[in-house]
């Protein structure tokens, strides 16, 4: 049993302040020819420089970066070694150091918390968080066996080459376990593909009614193909500075916490333990909690690193009562069953009652905490070394405002030869304060929980 | 030898060009072979060939976990110490904890789809154990009996299956 020690439950604690200041993504999509690798992570490295109302010029700006962290998921899609250094070739910015990051599906997490420490230790007044995958190198299939080396090659990965199969089964006994229905998972497939539409740079945008969703073909009981992420090239950037830094360079900085937790790679060997509690929880909630024969926590249902990097983002950023102090969170929706099952590590729900949140209309846009407005990674990106940034950056504009500036401009539509919807609408969160979002690998291997706070 | 009187000819095959617009794609064929290692788990595959289930056990008085590890491990993760094998005695039976139809498999599966993965509970093992089901349909709870692959053996986990127990 695994037995945590106060040395262990040590808040992470920066040495100064970090903030996020720009964002930059591309386009997402199935198979995107027409670019090369670092030649996608340019169009989101200028989207970043240029539009997002710095007040020094790209130039200058390039001139203050001293740091990167590169994340990207995977040698075998890239079938690159070493991109990074043709990465920050390409964006002019040798001889800065970049520290390649590989966590799986957290990467884009990871990234961001590896360019924060750079900036709270003092390594760097000026970093860059960039990430990228180009999934398209293989065809479906090939890219599914690749993603199944994330699974255990001795013990699971012979047992079917595709990550869903390792997600069906915690679908199948969190339906069990907490009386969870298809429809209620197909919820969020049809929010976060709606939310999709409303985005120019989504894969997979869609008016789907749940019919729709559990009509869908199934890629393994009990997951459809549209409660599934799909394969995408992309890239996207985040910058972060010290405070002095970040004032010069905006009017709208953000302040970030971010941290991070692991677990076993193979689900099932996760033993029974000690729930750690959130700051809004008691161990009198959780006392009924293992009810049925063969319960364990996390077992199949939940996620220790999700609750654990919870844990220490809470801390580190002061949040007490998430679901009443975070105003919109992006929830890694690789399947619509890990963004079920997440409501309870992050505390937006106590766990066992995590369909409540879809349920009670708190995770829609009006609610009490809307969740993916992005369109999270069913509707919008699986880039997977890009995610976690994507998601940090949508949680950015967001809090500024800046929603409609980089979802409504039809210009934006335009160029990536798209038209934008007639029935456009702004998914703009008034007032944003907090917002959240879940950077997530393998099935619990590696998440990130980071917390951007308006600064302004 | 001087560098004009031999010529370096091109000896590979050329790239099949996939398309040409918007931007010229290429095939790259490969084929490779990886020399994999079982390492200290070698007992556990080499077990499944002959019809045995090995598991590991802590030994250490001082360790607080006392179960069976399956998949096992070399090493106690909780005390760092070098575990023991043990043999599941025979009928192996556990109780399906969860599972799932594969439908849709990546490229390189080597069973017939669709098919049931199924995740075991085993008595005295403190984690539990995935494999697949060979006919029958699973639920939660259901009891199952671990057969093998001790003929045509993959030398693999697939040398291990499960089938429904009625007993």
């Amino acid at each position: 049993m695994i037995v945590l020690k106060e040395g262990n439950r040590r808040i992470p604690k920066w040495n100064r302040k970090v903030f996020a200041v720009a964002g930059g993504v591309t386009e997402y999509k199935k198979f995107c020819p027409e670019m090369k690798l670092e030649e996608q992570v340019m169009v989101a490295f200028r989207q970043m420089l240029e539009n997002n109302d710095l007040k020094l010029s790209p130039v200058e700006i390039k001139g203050l970066i001293n740091f990167l962290a590169c994340g990207s998921f995977s040698d075998h899609f890239q079938d690159q070694l070493l991109c990074e250094a043709k990465v920050t070739d390409y964006l002019g910015l040798d001889p800065m150091y970049d520290i390649g990051i590989k966590t799986g599906g957290a990467t884009g997490g990871s990234t961001v918390l590896t360019a924060a420490m750079a900036i709270a230790s003092g390594y760097a007044d000026v970093a860059l968080a960039v990430g990228w995958e180009r999934m398209s190198e293989v065809d479906t299939r090939t890219g599914n066996y690749y993603i199944a080396n994330a699974a255990c090659k001795d013990f699971e990965t012979r047992l079917s080459r595709i990550y869903a199969a390792y997600y069906a089964p915690m679908a199948v006994r969190f339906a069990w376990a907490y009386n969870l229905s298809e429809e209620t998972r197909a919820k969020v497939a049809v929010k976060n593909h709606l939310y999709a539409y409303y985005s120019p740079y989504s894969q997979q945008p869609g008016k789907y009614t749940i019919q729709d969703v559990l009509n869908s073909p199934m890629s393994t009981y009990p997951l459809r193909f549209l409660e599934c992420c799909a394969m995408t090239d992309g890239a996207a950037c985040m910058l972060l500075c010290d405070e002095k830094t970040a004032y010069q360079l905006t009017d709208k900085p953000c302040e970030l916490s971010i941290a991070g937790g692991s677990h076993t790679l193979r689900v099932a060997d996760r033993r029974d333990m000690e729930i750690p509690l959130l700051p809004h929880e008691t161990p009198d909630m959780y006392k009924g909690l293992r009810k049925k024969e063969g319960q364990r926590w996390p077992g199949f249902e939940s996620f220790a690193a999700a609750r654990f990097a919870a844990y220490f983002a809470y801390g580190m950023a002061g949040i007490t009562d998430p679901l009443e102090e975070l105003d919109l969170v992006e929830l890694h929706d690789a399947f619509t069953i890990s963004d079920i099952q997440t409501y309870g590590d992050i505390g937006l729900r106590p766990y066992g009652q995590e369909p409540d949140y879809i349920e009670s209309g708190d995770a829609y846009l009006g609610g009490k905490c809307p969740a993916n407005l992005s369109g999270g990674l069913i509707g919008t990106m699986h880039a997977v070394g890009a995610t976690g940034i994507f998601q940090g950056v949508e949680c950015l504009w967001q809090i500024q405002g800046k929603y409609d500036k980089f979802h409504g401009d039809p210009k934006i539509w335009k160029s990536f030869g798209k038209k934008k919807p007639e029935d456009w609408r702004s998914l703009q969160v008034s007032d944003a304060k907090h917002a959240l979002w879940v950077s997530h690998a393998c099935v619990g291997s590696h998440v990130t929980v980071g917390i951007l706070k308006k600064a302004f | 030898m001087t560098a004009g009187e031999k010529i370096t000819k091109y000896i590979g095959k050329p790239a099949k060009v996939l398309q040409s617009e918007p931007a010229k794609v290429i095939e790259w064929p490969r084929s490779l072979i990886h020399r994999h290692t079982y390492g200290k788990l070698s007992p556990f595959f080499t077990g499944l060939t002959e019809g045995r289930l090995l598991a590991t056990r802590c030994v250490n008085p001082e360790c607080g976990e006392d179960g069976l590890w399956l998949p096992p491990r070399a090493d106690c993760p909780d005390c760092n110490q070098p575990m023991t094998w043990e043999e599941l005695p025979q009928p192996i039976v556990g109780t399906v904890h969860t599972y799932a139809r594969v439908e849709y498999a990546g490229t390189g599966i080597e069973m017939t789809t669709p098919y049931f993965q199924i995740d075991v509970e085993l008595p005295g093992v403190c984690t539990i154990f995935k494999g697949y089901l060979q006919y029958g349909t699973p639920e939660i709870g259901m009891r199952v009996k671990a057969c093998f692959r001790t003929e045509d053996s993959t030398n693999t986990i697939l040398d291990i299956y499960w089938i429904p127990y009625e007993g």
